[in-house]
């Protein structure tokens, strides 16, 4: 299986940012963007859409993170 | 220095000018006032009248000025001198560990054989990575280019060798390589081999790769460390860049290495 040329990894990119703005719009309601996931998947190798998906949750942890949603537990707080 | 010894023919000048300006004219006694403000008043001051009393106040905003010019320049040169010095302490420290220590033979994107020393006697950019890569490596090969480029666009710097090494030989041959090496700079060099070359190659430059789990595509990702690296001509490694570093602070770094390279040589 080739690696995907630039264009598709362009055609790939354009889909999954699409993907990503309409759970931004939707506070990551999923099946609000059904249609823009499909698209998603067809643009991109599988692979690529795991690491994707992972990269995600990633950068969504990290943005509640930097928000300070995390506090330590009274327990670790004291061993 | 120069500029203290010429004010105080400005001042002679100005007492010539003033017994002209002052006496009879509207606008002659606010002229004395206006003086009166910027210098420093004393009793026998106040008495007079058309008596110049020190340099004025063009003299003073120009006395000021070319000072503080001075002083901004000396920061300047102060402060390019350091970064001069950290980055020779950071080559140097870096020269000691010795990165990237001897020969490597692989193939290019054309089929041919290369080796380090064919390298020799150019400026390297060099990123390892795969062409079924998502995102990072076609970022950090556009980001290399576009060094590449700004550093072409400029009258009296060598030509700066771009180079790609996978770490992924079992799916990047040398057509591979050609295909995506196309998409960046014609000057972009792709380089494959057997398994054992690129480890070879990667264990020198001190490059972590791990090939992840295939699906059932028998696709699959390959982990790796994410630098650019930077050869001088004599195939030493001299610097790196991180993902963090943009093209323009990439391009500046390079630019003081070479200007520094020439320096040692000469």
């Amino acid at each position: 299986m080739a690696a995907p040329s630039m264009k598709e990894r362009q055609a790939c990119w354009g889909a999954r940012d699409e993907y990503w703005k309409c759970l931004d719009d939707n506070t990551e309601d999923a099946s609000k963007c059904k249609k823009l996931r499909s698209s998603f998947e067809s643009s991109c190798p599988q692979q690529w859409i795991k690491y994707f998906d992972k990269r995600r949750d990633y950068l969504k942890f990290k943005e509640k993170f930097e928000a300070g949603d995390f506090q330590p537990s009274k327990m670790t707080a004291k061993s | 220095m120069l500029l203290l010894t010429r004010a105080p023919k400005a001042w002679h000048r100005l007492f010539q000018l003033k017994p002209l300006a002052l006496p009879g004219t509207p606008g002659g006694k606010a002229q004395h006032v206006r003086y009166q403000l910027f210098s420093t008043p004393s009793p026998a001051e106040t008495g007079r009248q058309g008596q110049p009393q020190g340099p004025g106040l063009r003299t003073r905003l120009l006395v000021t000025a070319l000072i503080g010019a001075g002083l901004g320049g000396a920061w300047l040169a102060v402060r390019a001198e350091k970064e001069r010095w950290q980055q020779q302490q950071r080559t140097e420290a870096l020269r000691q560990a010795a990165v990237g220590q001897g020969d490597f033979s692989l193939l290019d994107h054309r089929g041919q054989v290369r080796c380090k020393a064919d390298f020799r006697g150019q400026w390297v950019l060099l990123y390892f990575g795969f062409t079924h890569c998502p995102d990072i490596c076609p970022d950090e090969l556009e980001k290399l280019v576009q060094v590449v480029r700004q550093l072409e666009a400029e009258p009296g710097l060598p030509p700066v060798q771009p180079l790609f090494i996978t770490v992924d030989p079992e799916r990047d041959t040398v057509a591979a390589m050609a295909r995506y090496v196309q998409d960046f700079h014609p000057r972009l060099l792709g380089l494959t081999g057997s398994a054992e070359q690129i480890a070879q190659v990667s264990r020198s430059y001190r490059v972590y790769y791990s090939a992840g789990p295939k699906d059932q595509d028998q696709d699959y990702i390959v982990d790796h460390s994410v630098a650019i690296y930077l050869l001088s001509p004599d195939g030493l490694f001299t610097d790196y860049y991180s993902r963090a570093r943009s093209a323009e602070q990439i391009s500046d770094s390079v630019r003081r290495h070479m200007a520094a390279f020439r320096s040692v040589l000469c």
